[in-house]
This record gives C-alpha cells, structure tokens and sequence, in this order.
C-alpha cells in the first residue's frame, strides 16, 4: 500500500478523532432512552465511513484496528477488545461492499453498516457468554440501529459538504 | 478521495432499511410467535456458557448467582422470570424486564450470567415410572 505523508496525517488524525468519539459517547448514554445491552450512538462509525469513502478500505481497516486497540487499552478492558474488533470490522465489511452500489447513497451504506455492527457484537456476546442468549437482544438492537445508522448516515454527509474545500472532501 | 458518495438518500436506501427491518422481524418472529404456555416452559440459568440451574418454570422460586464478583438474583412471578436485583455496573438485565414466552432471554454480560426460557420440546413434561 503506498501511502503519501498526507494520507498517514490524515489517517492519525481521524484514528484520534474515532477513539474521542467513542469515549464522548459514554456522556450520551443512549441505553437510559433504550435500555438494551449494548446500546450506542455508535459515533465512531462515522470515522470508518468518512474513511471509506475518502481514504479506501485498507486506510479505514488501518485506523479501526489502531481505535479498537487503544480504545481497549485505554479503558483498560481486554474483552471490550471482542466486541469493538468484531462489530467494527463487520460494520467495515458490510460497507466496504454496499459503498460499491452506486445507487445507494451515504445514508442506505451507514444503516447498513450500524446493522453489522449490532450483528458483530451480539456474536460477541454469544462468545463471551457461551450462549445463544444474546441473540433475543438483535432484532431490537437492529431497528435502533436504522435511527443511528441515518445519524451517522448525515453527520457523514455535513462532514463531506464541510470538507468540499479540500481534497478529501470533494469529487477528483 | 477514492470514491464521491451520494450525499442524499436515495429511494434505493429505503431497500437496505427495508432488508433491516426484515432481518429484524424474522428474529423476532420465533419467542414472539411461541405461545405463552407458562406450565411448558424451562427456566435455565447458564453462567459462562455452562447451565447451573434447569428448572420447570412452575417450580422455579427464583435464585440468587454469584459470578465474577458481581451477584444477580433472578425472582419468578405470574408466569414470569426477571432479574430483580444485580450489582452489576450497567444494569441492562434488571431493565430487561420480565420473560415470560419460550426463546426469551435476559443477560447479564459483567457477570456472565444468561436466564432463557425454553420451550416444552426441549425438556420433559413428566417424567413416569
């Protein structure tokens, strides 16, 4: 992968950006509204879609491993590690694949992506439970995820409009 | 910039929430559909995947469960099993509720603890002779 001084500015930049978004987060406690487990904004989706789109997938996949990691160290919780690698990578994956339609815009990949996330952490949860149990959790964690999925969908979409001076931020 | 996306929806979004939606229902489909037949129902408490207690739900008078330094105790009622109380730091298990059909569960991740209702199929109604 070659990769200009920029490019790796750019990438540590937005790794910084995603791991202060996943830790503002915890002030938005959306499981007081929704009260399930594992309920989340999921801000720091909005870092891997922008990334997606203006970096690429191994760009993207850098930077989520590198805010996975750290998140996990900085919390100082190895099995949170599980969840944000297995949700964040699906989320990545499912995205990396729709963001190839052309007909779907930024809102329909980001919906797609928080559904893959929700997916990714309730094998999580079967994992470190040893249990199918969480899986009665994913059909409401799914319909929350329509509502965060559109959020980060339109945070996304202003931060490409707020970028439109530069050249990450425009079409080339 | 690798790829320009479309900045607004597009009525080909409305297909992935639709794909959601769907997704979403048809897990929902199975505990929801199951009829609420409490005499037939299991209550099985796992604790790191491994099953400590497997009761009928009529029998079961509830129980308390010790587990990573955290102590959940699950109360039945009505038909219905609940965690009552939990120490636990994010107390997802005590907002669940009560569980009352078969395919339901309540989780308690800090603890490891998971409480699901199995249907008739997967026990003995009456074991004779």
């Amino acid at each position: 992968m070659k990769i200009t001084v920029r490019q790796l500015t750019l990438c540590a930049v937005l790794a910084a950006l995603a791991l202060a978004l996943s830790y503002m987060e915890s002030f938005f406690p959306l499981a007081l509204l929704v009260p399930l487990p594992g309920v989340k904004l999921g801000l720091a989706n909005i870092v891997t879609l922008y990334a997606l789109y203006a970096l690429g997938f191994p760009s993207a996949l850098s930077i989520l491993l590198v805010r996975c990691t750290l998140g996990a160290l900085f919390a100082g919780n190895l099995s949170a590690l599980l969840f944000s690698l297995l949700g964040g990578v699906s989320a990545l994956l499912v995205m990396a694949l729709l963001s190839r339609a052309k007909k779907l815009s930024i809102f329909g990949v980001s919906v797609a992506g928080a559904a893959a996330h929700n997916c990714g952490q309730v094998c999580a949860a079967m994992i470190t439970l040893g249990s199918s149990a969480p899986l009665y959790y994913l059909p409401f964690l799914l319909l929350v995820s329509l509502f965060t999925g559109a959020l980060s969908g339109l945070v996304t979409a202003f931060l490409f409009r707020a970028m439109a001076h530069t050249p990450y931020g425009k079409e080339n | 910039m690798k790829r320009f996306p479309e900045l607004k929806p597009t009525k080909w979004d409305a297909l992935v929430v639709l794909a959601v939606v769907l997704l979403a229902l048809g897990l929902a489909a199975r505990p929801f559909l199951a009829a609420r037949t409490a005499d037939a129902l299991t209550v099985v408490v796992s604790i790191d995947g491994e099953t400590v207690e497997r009761m009928p739900l009529e029998r079961y008078e509830g129980g308390s469960y010790e587990s990573r330094g955290y102590t959940v105790r699950v109360a039945a009622e009505g038909g219905a099993v609940r965690v009552a109380e939990s120490d636990c730091p994010n107390q997802d298990c005590v907002h669940t509720g009560a569980i009352s059909r078969a395919g339901q569960s309540i989780v308690c991740l800090p603890a490891r603890v998971a409480v699901t209702l199995e249907g008739a199929s997967a026990g003995y109604d009456v074991i004779v002779g």
